[in-house]
Formats: C-alpha cells, structure tokens, sequence
C-alpha cells in the first residue's frame, strides 16, 4: 500500500473536508462541559470554593463538579500557597489523574510565593513543578473571579488550546529536575510517567534527560502493602 | 471572681513578693507576669501547679534574643480557679541552649518542647520525644533562629518568574502600578 503514488500537491492538497474536525470539536465541546474538580485545597483561598460551588455562584450551571478522586478528576485546583510537603502530595495526586487533566492556580501564592515569597517552607512558583493551565490571581480571589476563570478554563479546551497536561510528558526531564532540587535525589513517585508518555505518544526529544537517569538509578521497586486484618 | 479565690490570689501576691529570685509585675487584674532565675523556674511552676491551682499550662514560647546572646523562655500557666494568666520569663544563655523539661509537671509540655527544639534548637532534657515534630522534611539549621537567613535559603531553592500581566503594564503607563519595589520593601535591606 506504501507503494502507491499519492499525488499531494495541486488543488488536491488544499481541498480539505469541512467535517473533518467536527468531531474533534464536538468532543472538546463535550469536556468543556462536564469537568470534574478534584477538591483538594492546599492555602487560605480554599475558603472561596464553597461559595463557589454552591447554590450562591453555582458553579454546577457550568457543568463544574466536586469530585472525590484524583482518578475520576479532570481539574487540579491548587487554592492558595503549597508547602513544600504538600507539593509532593500535589504531584502525586496530579500524576495520578488521568489525561486530559487541568491545572489551575489560584491565588497570587501559586504565582510567585504571595505574601509567603519569604518563607522557607513554601514553594513559590508552582509552573515549576506542574504544567499549569490558568492563573487566578488575587489574594484571595473572589467566587467571581473563580467562576470567570473557570469560564477562561472552558474556552481554552473547547479550542484546544488547554494542553498542558501534554507538556508534563514533553519536558518530563525539567519538571522531575526542579522537583528533585526540591526534594532531593531519591524523590520518586508510583506513577510511571515515561511509560505513560510513550502511551500516549508524547515521548520527546525532551522527555529524558539527566534528571530521568537519575530517577531511574534510585527508584525502587514499589512493594505492595500487605492487607492484614488486626 | 468569688471569695475563695480572692484570697488564693491575694495569698500568691504576697508569697511571691517574698520570694527574691522572682520578679513580680501583676499587668493586670487576671494577668501577671513574673521573672525568673533559669534555675529556679521548676520550682516555682511546682508551686504555681501545686499550691496555687495553675493546673493548665496553655503554651510554651521562645524568643530568640540574638544580640544578648539567649533564648528566653516563656512559659503561660491558667487557672481555673482564680480565671488568671501568669507568664514565668526566663532566659538561657544561646549556648548551648539547652534547658530542663517540665514534662513531669505538666505533660502538654512535651509538645512545646519538641517544637522549639525543631524551630529553636533549644534542647529539653528529660522531655519524653525530641524528634521531628512539623518540619520532617527539614535538615537546615533551626529555622526561627533569628540568624537563619530565609532569603538566601530561598534564592537558593526557588526560582522567580516574571508575573507582569497587560493590566500591570495599563496601570504603570498611567503612572500607577507598585509603588515601592519588593526590593526595597525588605526588612533586611533596609539601611536605618
Ligand atoms: S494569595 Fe493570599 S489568600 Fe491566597 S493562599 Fe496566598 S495568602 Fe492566602
């Protein structure tokens, strides 16, 4: 089949089928619609959320849902500053959503440390550790502005724009490395995010690198917990 | 305040008044503060707790006084019975900065020491459990230490990233925007 002549060049090639893309469309459309958001609140602007989401804001009009489960979750709201203790439960609970998933920052601690910049003990730019989709900055910012950037969120997807999560499986090596600096060189996680990147057809050029090799020389096999009953 | 504890206060006063290592200011009606020698703050707390009803301690405190060369310790003793606070002050010497624990008096104090010793260095003997309390991750120098540079540690560990979004840029064409740069907001760059 490999053979056969194609002729590409011409008229021919720029004839393109108008309903190619409905589909793809249709199902961003359909995402953008019905997200789930991961409930896990890290800082102070976590207070915003409940007003937010219930019958005050009603995020649900959105199609926005609570969700339980970083395994059933589209959305990682990061609400406010993130201890460096917390960012390790932040990387864990983001490797273990599936594709394709959103991070958004809220509140000005998520961009640059806030009022926090002087703190030994939180992280200050959170894009250095996780792709991150959308910023909502303010301190804190108000269910408004929680809702509109939600709103921003939706328009990203549904023109595919909101492709961060791919970014994380691209420059895999840059994340791990800034998180290795962190928290220091036998940092690992249960999720296999090489293997995942070439599932999902995203290993590159810049997936591995140095940080990688290291991982790979001081992971640890995980062992399951043996279930006991006392 | 009834009878019965007037009493038991005005009993305290005049005890402690007699007492020469203790220095005695009442701040006011239900606050009291008293200094005291290092060496003799166990026994005062034992009269506090045993003759005088301050049976619940709220809090430990340590200040770092870094130019004096110590640590003073504060330890908020309640009662019940008179509904009054009293802070014992002591001070230590920075080095070694090692001091008794009052874990046998009051056993909440075990939590108190643990955490000025992970936030002070300041080491309780006979304190039950002196490992790492909230900071398990930490391996730096005691982080409340008033000679722990915070800023240097985290111009080592953090990075910066340049947040000027359009509306900043709108406002500081307008002659707004931030007034006094992070820069010389800094308490340690400060000149005076
Ligand atoms: S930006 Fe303000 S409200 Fe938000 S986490 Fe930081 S300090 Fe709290």
């Amino acid at each position: 089949m490999k053979e056969l002549p194609v002729r590409t060049e011409g008229a021919f090639a720029k004839r393109t089928n108008p309903l190619a893309h409905v589909f793809d469309e249709f199902v961003r459309f359909c995402r953008s619609h019905s997200l789930f958001m991961l409930h896990y609140c890290t800082g102070c602007g976590a207070i915003e959320l409940p007003p937010a989401m219930t019958s005050r804001f009603d995020m649900e009009r959105l199609g926005i849902q609570p969700m339980v489960t970083p395994r059933q979750a589209d959305i990682l709201l990061v609400t406010g500053y993130v201890s460096v203790k917390t960012l390790k439960r932040i990387i864990l609970t983001y490797e273990q959503m599936p594709a394709p998933k959103y991070v958004i920052g809220i509140c000005s601690c998520t961009v640059n440390g806030g009022m926090y910049w002087q703190s030994y003990a939180t992280a200050k730019v959170l894009a250095d550790y996780l792709p991150v989709d959308l910023y909502i900055a303010g301190c804190m910012p108000r269910p408004e502005a929680v809702v509109s950037g939600m709103r921003k969120l939706m328009g990203l997807i549904k023109t595919g724009k909101a492709e961060s999560w791919k970014d994380y499986y691209r420059r895999y090596d840059h994340y791990l490395g800034n998180q290795q600096a962190l928290f220091g060189e036998r940092w690992q996680t249960p999720t296999d995010v090489l293997g995942e990147a070439q599932q999902y057809g995203l290993h590159g050029p810049e997936t591995e690198g140095e940080h990688t090799a290291l991982l790979q020389q001081v992971q640890q096999p995980l062992i399951p917990h043996r279930m006991r009953l006392k | 305040m009834n009878q019965g504890s007037r009493e038991l206060q005005v009993w305290l006063d005049d005890l402690l008044a007699e007492i020469e290592q203790v220095e005695m200011r009442r701040k006011r009606e239900r606050r009291m503060r008293l200094d005291v020698d290092a060496d003799a703050l166990p026994t005062l707390l034992e009269l506090l707790k045993g003759k005088a009803s301050y049976v619940h301690l709220s809090a430990i405190t340590c200040v770092d006084w870094i130019a004096e060369g110590e640590f003073e310790l504060i330890y908020h003793v309640w009662s019940y019975e008179t509904q009054s606070l009293i802070s014992a002050h002591t001070r230590i010497p920075r080095e070694p900065g090692r001091y008794l624990s009052v874990y046998d008096l009051y056993k909440p104090a075990a939590f108190f020491e643990r955490d000025i010793y992970e936030m002070f260095g300041v080491y309780f003997e006979g304190s039950p459990f002196m490992e790492k309390f909230i900071l398990t991750e930490w391996d730096g120098p005691p982080p409340m230490r008033k000679d722990f540079d915070s800023e240097a540690y985290i111009n080592q560990f953090f990075n910066w990233q340049e947040y000027r979004p359009d509306w900043l840029k709108e406002l500081e064409a307008q002659g707004g925007g931030i007034a006094i740069p992070p820069d010389e907001q800094r308490y340690s760059r400060r000149e005076d």
